[in-house]
């Protein structure tokens, strides 16, 4: 699957390299949105609420904020820089290059992966230092971030192509991204909302990445883990799937 | 006779109902350097981008050093360097790592290419901006980068589109120099450009594109004569 593995370990440490060019628009922004939810919506006004799934309020938020930052930032990162690389033209430097489709969409999105995990890292230690909350359950941790990774940076991939202006990506954020994890479970539990959004949430993706994740933390969540790693792997290889096919035939890419 | 460094066969370039390149055969033979001219629109750059994969090709069919630019393109595209006309690089990269991270994308690394890259760098009088990203550089360092860049790799074939366009005499002059060098020393150059009197100067044999089709190939000095290449070029090209 990947034959030229110098190239592509070059193209991973590339994208690390642009991550941390940009650090204040990557790394910092997550970590500071992440403060304030936590003061404002967890210490603030989740002091009000006794407990969510046997945990305060601002315990219960940790993980659905972290998942919030993975998805957003996975995506946007992932779009972004495949988009630059065709506004500037130095993705043409892998086109040309003894690279396939297959190692430069892997490249992408294993960078991706490498940077959701990072940043995830990072919005645990304040969770820790702040909430004194920690994930119980490691292996789970990591599996749903790579998963949840792996999906954002493919379909970043797959709207960094088809986006003729920068303002093209925002589109999947701003539309999409955002409301349903907003909605899909990172303030509040399911069990909270009245029966008919409780099973509008079903045909949430993001609810299953969030309930899923939350069990890493807090061994309880609304749907069966099973189900949430279904939808989120269904998700996942669709995603990459349509990355891979369009990089395969150079859509947007190759005349 | 060698495997050519080229070879093309019946190339045929479609975008819907329009053909940007009609059945041009041509071979390109090792150690040559050749001048691939044509006006505006003519097909040139196509031709170059079906060479090195950036676009798919209709019908017909290229080699480089007798391998297959589709069917073997993972051997071919390690033996050609491209030198686009645009200064596409990397904006996170200092120039030094412009060229290892090309190299590394060609499977290269490790201190052989450092010690390449810094060669490279030196012999392109640009190893005092080596730690600078390219934006800080002048135009005329960006071209020198340009061409560092499709060495890299040690390619036995370098493409070069249009590699003094838009600079003076003096950095033009230049850059002659380091490419007659690079031809002496057995690379496989393959240049477009406008300026006829650079083909004139440079290319061993020319081929000349009108429209797609290939309306003259021949050595330079039987292509031009008694006359001026700007002679023959606006006989050949006239609408």
């Amino acid at each position: 699957m990947i034959a030229n593995t110098i190239g592509f370990q070059t193209l991973v440490k590339r994208e690390m390299v642009r991550t941390f060019a940009i650090i204040n628009q990557v790394i910092w922004p997550p970590v500071i949105q992440t403060l304030l939810y936590v003061f404002v919506f967890g210490l603030a006004l989740g002091s009000r609420i006794q407990s969510v799934q046997g945990v305060s309020y601002a315990q219960f938020l940790i993980p659905g904020l972290i998942m919030l930052q993975v998805i957003d930032q996975t995506y946007s990162e992932s779009s972004s820089s495949v988009f630059q690389g065709r506004f500037m033209n130095s993705i043409q430097e892998l086109l040309i290059a003894p690279l396939s489709a297959t190692e430069i969409v892997l490249g992408y999105v294993v960078a991706g992966a490498v940077r959701a995990i990072f940043i995830a890292l990072l919005i645990t230690v304040l969770g820790i230092v702040f909430v004194h909350t920690a994930p119980t359950n490691w292996v789970l941790y990591l599996l749903t971030i790579v998963l949840v990774s792996v999906l954002f940076s493919a379909l970043g991939i797959v709207f960094g192509l088809l986006a003729e202006k920068f303002d093209h990506i925002a589109v999947m954020t701003t539309f999409f991204i955002t409301p349903l994890v907003f909605v899909g479970g990172v303030f509040t539990s399911t069990q909270f909302l009245p029966p008919l959004v409780q099973t509008i949430s079903l045909f949430n993706p993001m609810f299953y990445m969030i309930d899923a994740f939350r069990r890493s933390y807090i061994a309880a969540g609304d749907v069966p883990l099973w189900l949430s790693f279904t939808v989120v792997g269904g998700l996942a290889i669709i995603s990459l799937a349509v990355a891979l096919r369009m990089m395969a035939t150079g859509y947007k890419l190759r005349t | 006779m060698s495997t050519p460094a080229l070879h093309i066969n019946g190339l045929v370039k479609r975008y819907g109902d329009f053909t940007a390149v009609d059945g041009i055969s041509l071979d390109v033979q090792q150690g040559e350097f050749f001048g691939l001219l044509g006006p505006n629109g003519a097909g040139k750059t196509t031709t170059i981008n079906a060479i090195v994969g950036l676009a798919h090709i209709t019908s017909g069919s290229i080699a480089l050093f007798g391998l297959d630019v589709v069917r073997d393109w993972r051997a071919a595209r390690l033996r050609v360097g491209l030198a686009p006309q645009e200064y596409n690089f990397d904006r996170y990269l200092n120039i030094r790592d412009v060229l290892i991270y090309q190299a590394g994308y060609y499977g290269l690394r490790g201190p052989a290419v450092a010690k390449r890259a810094d060669l490279l760098l030196e012999r392109f009088d640009l190893a005092s901006k080596a730690k600078q990203p390219y934006t800080k550089l002048s135009g005329g360092m960006k071209r020198r980068l340009t061409l560092a860049r499709a060495l890299i790799h040690e390619p036995p074939l370098v493409i070069l589109d249009e590699p003094t366009a838009g600079v003076d005499v003096e950095l033009r002059l230049e850059l002659w120099s380091l490419l007659r060098e690079l031809n002496t020393n057995g690379t496989t150059i393959i240049l477009t450009t406008h300026y006829l009197e650079e083909a004139e100067e440079l290319c061993d044999r020319i081929g000349i594109i009108q429209s797609g089709k290939l309306v003259a190939l021949e050595k330079t000095r039987q292509l031009v004569g008694d006359g001026s290449l700007q002679d023959v070029f606006l006989e050949l090209t006239r609408r």
